[in-house]
C-alpha cells in the first residue's frame, strides 16, 4: 500500500494539493468514516490531505440568532456547547448520540455532512435550521443550502478539491424550541434506524407556527417533512393533530429493509417519532419560558 | 514519499519515528513502541479496547492515523502508575473487583481517566454514559462504575489536599 499523507497548513494549500491530484486524494478530518471505510474495502485513496492543522475551522461562533460551526468542530464540542442549551438543545441531542466519547472527541460535523450517510445524525436538525454550508475550492468560494448539498446516499455536490469550511444557520425569530430523537436497538453506539428533528415556534396567540420537521435514516437522504409542516401551521396541540402528523410523516418515509430494521417498522417509527418530537418541542417552549420568568 | 516522519510524545517520552502513512496510532504504540498494554480488537472504534488519551481526550487509537498525531501528547495505561504506586483508578479497579479477564481494562481505565479529568465530580449516570463506547464482556459494568466513582472521590480528595 502506498498511501501519501499530506499536511497543508493553509486552506489554499489544501485546495491546491487536492486539485493537483484530481479525484485521487481525499480530505481527512477526524477520520472516523474515512479510515474505517478504507480499511474495510481495502481501497485507500492515493493520498489523504489532513485538514486538522489548518487554523480557524475548529470554533463555534455567534451569540444568536446567527451561529456558525467551523467544519472541524467535533461532536463533543457541540454536545457541551452552552449556547445551544435551551432552545437549540436538539443540536446537543444530535451530537451526543454519535458513537462513544472516543468517536465524538475526534469526529467532526463537517465530516458527518460530507460523508452524507442517510443516517448521519447531524443532518436532520441542521435541515430544520435551514443551515447553509460554505465550500472553498479551486473555482472560488460558494455557499450552498444543506438541503441541496446532499444529493443521495454518500453523494454531495462538493467537488473533490472543495473544502467545507463552515456551516451557518439562524435561530427562528419567535419563541421556539427544538428536539432530536433517535431510534435504535440500544441507547448508545447505534446507527439510527429513524432519526427525527423538530423546531417548533409559538405565535403570540398560542398556536404552533413555523414548524420544521426533518427525518433521517428513513430514505436515501434526510428530508424535511413539508406536508406535516404545512398541516401543523396555526394548529393547537391535540391528540388528533398529533395523529395526523404521524400519518403524514410515515407517508413521507421511503425506508429500506436491512439488518437493523424492516421497512415497515421504520415507517411505523417515523410516525411515532414525528408525534413525539412535535409534542416534546411544544412542551419545551413553555418550559423554557417558565424558566426564564422564574430566573 | 509514503513514509511519514513522526514526532510523538508518549507518556512524557518523545519519540521520532519513520512510519508508513496508513499506520494507526494503535499500530505505532503496539508494533513500533512495543507498548502492548493498549489492546487491539475490532479496529472500527466500536469496542474501545484501544482507547488512549490524546491531548487530554479519549480516542480509539485504532481509528486515528498516527500521522495525524504529529507533535501531540499521548497517554497510555503504561504511563499511569508512578513507579510502584498505582494510579487511584488502578487501585480502585483492583479493590472493587472490577477486573475479570482484564482485556477491556486498559481501555476502560483510559476512558475513565480522560472523563474524570474533565468531570471531577461525576454521577453514576454520567459514568455509564462516558464508558458507553468501551465494552466489557465479563463484569456487567456494575463494579467498573463502583470503581470509577470511588476513584473520582479519591482523586478529588487528593486534589484538595495538594
Ligand atoms: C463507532 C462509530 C459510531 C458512529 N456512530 C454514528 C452515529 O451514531 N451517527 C452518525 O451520524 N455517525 C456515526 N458515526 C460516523 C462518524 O463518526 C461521523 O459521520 C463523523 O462525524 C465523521 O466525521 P470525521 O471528521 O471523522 O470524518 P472523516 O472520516 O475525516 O471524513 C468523512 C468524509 O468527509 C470528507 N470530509 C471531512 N471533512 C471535510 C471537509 N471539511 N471538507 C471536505 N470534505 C471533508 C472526507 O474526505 C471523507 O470523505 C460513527 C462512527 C463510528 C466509528
Ligand atoms: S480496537 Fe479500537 S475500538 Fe475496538
Ligand atoms: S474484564 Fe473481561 S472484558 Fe472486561
Amino acid at each position: 500500500m502506498k498511501l501519501e499523507f499530506l499536511a497543508p497548513q493553509t486552506l489554499q494549500d489544501a485546495v491546491t494539493m487536492a486539485k493537483a491530484r484530481g479525484g485521487a486524494a481525499r480530505f481527512i478530518a477526524g477520520g472516523t468514516d474515512l479510515i474505517i471505510q478504507a480499511r474495510k474495502s481495502g481501497a485507500w485513496p492515493e493520498a489523504v490531505i489532513n485538514l486538522q492543522q489548518i487554523p480557524g475551522f475548529g470554533e463555534i461562533k455567534g451569540t444568536g440568532p446567527n451561529f456558525s460551526l467551523g467544519s472541524l468542530v467535533t461532536h463533543r464540542q457541540i454536545e457541551r456547547e452552552i449556547r445551544f442549551a435551551g432552545a437549540l438543545e436538539a443540536l446537543r441531542e444530535s451530537a451526543c448520540v454519535i458513537g462513544g466519547h472516543q468517536v465524538r472527541n475526534v469526529a467532526t460535523v463537517g465530516g458527518n455532512l460530507c460523508n452524507a450517510s442517510p443516517a448521519a445524525d447531524m443532518v436532520p436538525i441542521l435541515l430544520c435550521l435551514n443551515a447553509e454550508v460554505a465550500l472553498a475550492g479551486s473555482e472560488g468560494r460558494r455557499v450552498v443550502p444543506l438541503a441541496n448539498f446532499i444529493e443521495g446516499p454518500r453523494k454531495t455536490v462538493r467537488a473533490s478539491d472543495e473544502v467545507m469550511t463552515e456551516i451557518a444557520f439562524a435561530a427562528p425569530a419567535q419563541k421556539f424550541s427544538s428536539t432530536f430523537l433517535k431510534g435504535g436497538r440500544r441507547r448508545a453506539m447505534e446507527i439510527s434506524i429513524v432519526a427525527m428533528a423538530g423546531v417548533v415556534s409559538a405565535s403570540p396567540d398560542g398556536k404552533m407556527t413555523d414548524v420544521r420537521l426533518a427525518m433521517g435514516a428513513a430514505g436515501p437522504k434526510a428530508i424535511r417533512l413539508t406536508e406535516a409542516e404545512k398541516f401543523l401551521e396555526g394548529k393547537v396541540l391535540s391528540k388528533d393533530v398529533l395523529e395526523e402528523t404521524g400519518m403524514l410523516a410515515a407517508a413521507a418515509a421511503s425506508p429500506i429493509d436491512d439488518v437493523r430494521a424492516s421497512a415497515s417498522f421504520r415507517r411505523h417509527l417515523a410516525g411515532v417519532y414525528a408525534r413525539r418530537v412535535v409534542e416534546l418541542s411544544w412542551n419545551r417552549i413553555s418550559e423554557l419560558n417558565d424558566d426564564r420568568s422564574a430566573a | 514519499m509514503t513514509e511519514v516522519q513522526l514526532d510523538l510524545t508518549v507518556n512524557g517520552r518523545r519519540h521520532r519515528l519513520s512510519i508508513p502513512a496508513h499506520y494507526s496510532l494503535l499500530d505505532v504504540l503496539r508494533d513500533e513502541l512495543e507498548l502492548t498494554g493498549t489492546k487491539t480488537n475490532c479496529l472500527e472504534a466500536e469496542c474501545g479496547v484501544c482507547t488512549v488519551v490524546l491531548d487530554g481526550k479519549s480516542v480509539a487509537s485504532c481509528t486515528v492515523l498516527a500521522a495525524q498525531c504529529q507533535g501531540r501528547q499521548v497517554a497510555t495505561v503504561e504511563g499511569l502508575a508512578e513507579g510502584a504506586a498505582l494510579h487511584p483508578l488502578q487501585e480502585a479497579f483492583i479493590e472493587f473487583g472490577a477486573v475479570q479477564c482484564g482485556y477491556c481494562i486498559p481501555g476502560m481505565i483510559m476512558t475513565a481517566k480522560a472523563f474524570l479529568d474533565e468531570n471531577p465530580r461525576p454521577t453514576r449516570e454520567s459514568v455509564r454514559e462516558a464508558i458507553a463506547g468501551t465494552l466489557c464482556r465479563c463484569t456487567g459494568y456494575q463494579k467498573i462504575v463502583d470503581a470509577i466513582m470511588a476513584a473520582a472521590q479519591r482523586l478529588s480528595q487528593q486534589g484538595e489536599r495538594a
